[in-house]
């Protein structure tokens, strides 16, 4: 029986693509919909090092979309990182999964670590705070987010997934995150029950957020360059690329800025601590 | 604990523009890139932000090197360091494919004035790195040692390209 990966049915992603993937390290802030999807795939795909993240344990109302969890784990209560270790593991066993159940501020060294960051959380606020980080790193951010919104009775369903490129638009560029929506979201602060989640529009998305990942470390083609920026229709069942793309500046305004690179509190101190 | 340069391909694409420049004299071109420096679990990052290039009239002609920067380049190149508080990381182009490597000149030159830029950032690292069209290797000294360590070098863009990561980088 074989006890690892076989990947010859990907081989056209290039001699090299093995080894690539093998080497490189994907963080995982939220652990939930989105995020159980992505790591889930990664790991049949042959990624060699996973950092997952989320402080959160798992509850029944998750089950209807959390890829892997089991109704045992919600009698347990399992924590949302071992559900992903145990798939990632199930698939993968010589993956190396870091698992953190804690806030990714809490992990911020380790997550300077890796290639990209998957950006799988509910808040605007900490999707603004995860991009921060992630352009004074440089590390490429993919983030995706789902909506049901209601309108006279009916609803829609959309969403977003977004590549967070160092050097090029970024959120606030695109419009996806204002002042006037952080606001707004703040003073909604522990107001809002669980928002509508279900387990096919974060598929399609975690699809889409994988493909940007794959053409990012092991592009099967070069011609043509990935969209930043892809719309999700619910209901008509399409991911398009933007219409604000047309729009966006080549580059960010917002962190073009040299002093908001690398630690803000950089002494030679914290050398020693890595010798 | 390892090194790595980081720069975003936008960065790079001008900075390769900029060093493939036919100069009067000089048979290549050089620059710094500015970097801010951070501390992963694992490494040390030098994160670029922007380039500091040697101004034409800053050259010496000198047929023994394939190019030497005058007091005045390396003076305007002090200046940036200290002023912008900086590390900054020499870089030079090899136009071929595959890994690129410092020459013995590159080496004994390295070694005499990047520790220069101590006296003006003394608790900055700073380096040197040759690019070739697909590879790179590098040098940095870091506060605390006497002698470099190895660079690696990620470029951040689509596709990511980083030199550990391929068999022959």
């Amino acid at each position: 029986m074989a006890d690892e990966l076989n990947l010859q049915r990907q081989s056209f992603l290039g001699a090299d693509s093995e080894t690539v993937l093998h080497r490189s390290r994907a963080a995982f802030v939220g652990l939930g919909g989105g995020g159980s999807h992505i790591a889930q795939q990664l790991a049949h795909i042959g990624l060699g090092h996973f950092l997952v993240i989320d402080p959160d344990f798992i509850e029944d109302t998750n089950l209807n979309r959390l890829v892997g969890a089991t109704l045992e784990d919600v009698r347990l209560g399992t924590a949302k990182v071992d559900i992903a270790e145990r798939v990632i593991k199930s698939v993968n066993p010589s993956a190396e999964v870091v698992k953190r159940l804690a806030s990714w501020s809490e992990v911020t060294a380790e997550l300077r670590d890796v290639d990209v960051i998957f950006a799988c959380v509910d808040s605007l606020g900490c999707r603004s705070e995860l991009e921060s980080f992630a352009r004074r790193f440089l590390i490429p951010l993919i983030d995706i987010g789902m909506d049901v919104h209601e309108s006279n009775g009916e609803f829609s369903i959309g969403g977003q997934v977004m590549l967070s490129m160092p050097g090029k638009p970024c959120m606030r560029c695109m419009g996806l995150v204002t002042d006037d929506a952080l606001t707004k979201e703040a003073e909604r602060y522990g107001a809002a029950g669980g928002k509508p989640q279900v387990v096919w529009p974060n598929g399609t998305l975690a699809s889409t957020a994988v493909g940007i990942f794959m053409k990012l470390v092991t592009p099967w083609e070069k011609q043509k360059a990935t969209p930043l920026l892809l719309e999700y229709d619910g209901d008509l069942q399409t991911v398009t690329p933007s219409n604000k793309l047309a729009y966006l500046p080549a580059s960010c305004k917002h962190f073009d800025s040299l002093h908001e690179l690398g630690d803000p509190f950089w002494t030679t101190d914290a050398l020693a601590a890595v010798e | 604990m390892r090194t790595i340069l980081k720069l975003t391909s936008t960065l790079y694409d001008d900075l390769v523009q900029r060093l493939r420049k036919p100069h009067g004299f000089a048979a290549e071109r050089v620059a710094f890139l500015k970097c801010r420096p951070a501390l992963s679990a694992t490494s040390l990052l030098l994160l670029a932000g922007g380039v500091h290039h040697v101004e034409d009239g800053d050259y010496v002609d000198d047929p023994s090197a394939g190019a030497t920067i005058g007091r005045s380049g390396l003076r305007k190149a002090l200046q940036t360091a200290y002023t912008e508080a900086v590390s900054m990381v020499h870089v030079h182009l090899h136009e071929h494919r595959g890994r690129p490597g410092f020459s013995r000149t590159d080496l004994r030159e390295n070694a005499l004035f990047v520790p220069d830029f101590w006296n003006v950032q003394p608790g900055l690292p700073h380096g040197a790195v040759v690019f070739s069209f697909d590879s790179a290797v590098g040098q940095c000294w870091i506060p605390g040692s006497s002698s470099p360590s190895g660079v690696e070098v990620a470029i951040v863009g689509s596709p990511m390209r980083c030199t550990w990561k391929v068999t022959n980088g």
